[in-house]
């Protein structure tokens, strides 16, 4: 399977902020709520990375409540991709 | 032919179907049904303990199964052992359901199509199958619905669930309409349990619903439970309604 690498991935959300005319700090433990980055922007970024991939991620949304950082975003999508 | 109303009361329904009445608000209906005199019949995925003991308890009144809502050859089955032990079904409650906890594009389709498939298909076969049987004996019964508030009011992460369940309480005006007063069929839409099924939202969502909600708390199965039994047993001209059982919270 056509795997993103986490820097790969990075990008893609750096993307989805720039957008939005926000940007997307270098730090991994950077806050979401800080930023601005909302659950529908996950929902964005993972479908970024599905077309990326040409693989559907399929996701429950417990996970979801879970992911505060931005480090937390690039894991989830990191091992999700494995799945 | 004639198509006019049937005056004859419906008489309360003496052996009940139950649907998912292994745990959570499936077993509360069964146990305040046995508490009432009620023959019983309770199939689930899974029998677990808590309905084994109920079915060692009263063995003349209660025949349980392992039983795939989705199975409809087993549902035959399960329906023939039933009428052999306990008699004629003359009500049945739907209350088997999966619940859902994902967005819509995030969910995989064949659970879209697993949800469909537990939730609306299945019990609108297991419906027609028993309404088959009842009108065939020329019997009169009762049907309850157990749906959700979900049908009627939008949350994130349960659209699948949602459309099931808003096709069921469809469902049940146009049966009651149907069946031309032979039957009452109703269903009871409970806000969110505390418990099981409401792991779909999370502790902040649930907060915010009880913060809404007039009565100050989520509902509770037992709290369902009565209106479940005062739709199969008492005489109500209540018929083709859903009854939202949630506090006010969705008022």
């Amino acid at each position: 399977m056509n795997e993103l690498s986490r820097a790969q991935i990075r990008d893609l959300m750096a993307q989805v902020l720039k957008n939005q005319d926000k940007e997307l700090p270098a730090d991994d433990a950077a806050q979401l709520r800080e930023i601005g980055f909302r659950s529908l922007d996950f929902s964005e970024l993972a479908l970024r990375v599905e077309d990326e991939t040409g693989e559907e991620l399929n996701f429950d949304a417990p996970g979801l409540r879970r992911i505060a950082t931005v480090g937390d975003v690039l894991d989830f999508l990191v091992e999700l991709q494995q799945q | 032919m004639s198509d006019l109303a049937d005056t004859q009361l419906v008489p309360p329904s003496s052996v009940v179907l139950v649907s998912g009445g292994s745990r959570g608000l499936g077993l509360a209906i069964v146990t305040a049904l046995l508490d009432e005199g009620v023959r019983v019949a309770a199939f689930a995925r899974t029998v677990t303990p808590e309905l084994e003991k109920l079915a060692a308890e009263h063995p003349d009144r209660v025949h349980v199964g392992s039983v795939d809502v989705t199975d409809l050859r087993a549902a035959q089955g399960f329906v023939r052992e039933v009428e052999q032990r306990l008699g004629p079904i003359d009500g049945i409650v739907n209350n088997a359901a999966i619940g859902q906890d994902s967005l819509h594009v995030h969910t995989a389709t064949d659970d879209i199509a697993r949800i469909i498939e537990t939730n609306l298909t299945a019990p609108l076969q297991l419906t027609r199958l028993v309404v088959r049987r009842m009108l065939g004996k020329g019997l009169r019964g009762r049907i309850v619905n157990i749906t959700s508030i979900c049908a009627q009011r939008g949350f994130p992460g349960l659209v699948a669930y949602s459309a099931t369940k808003g096709g069921m309480d469809a469902a049940t005006r146009s049966l009651a309409r149907e069946l031309g007063g032979r039957m009452l069929v109703n269903a009871v839409a409970p806000g969110f349990f505390a418990s099981e099924m409401s792991a779909v939202l999370g502790p902040t969502q649930l907060d915010q619903i009880v913060r809404r909600t007039p009565t100050g708390h989520l509902t509770e199965p037992v709290e369902v439970v009565p209106v479940v039994r005062m739709l199969l047993r008492e005489h109500t001209n209540i018929n083709g309604q859903v009854i939202v059982v949630d506090g006010a919270a969705s008022i």
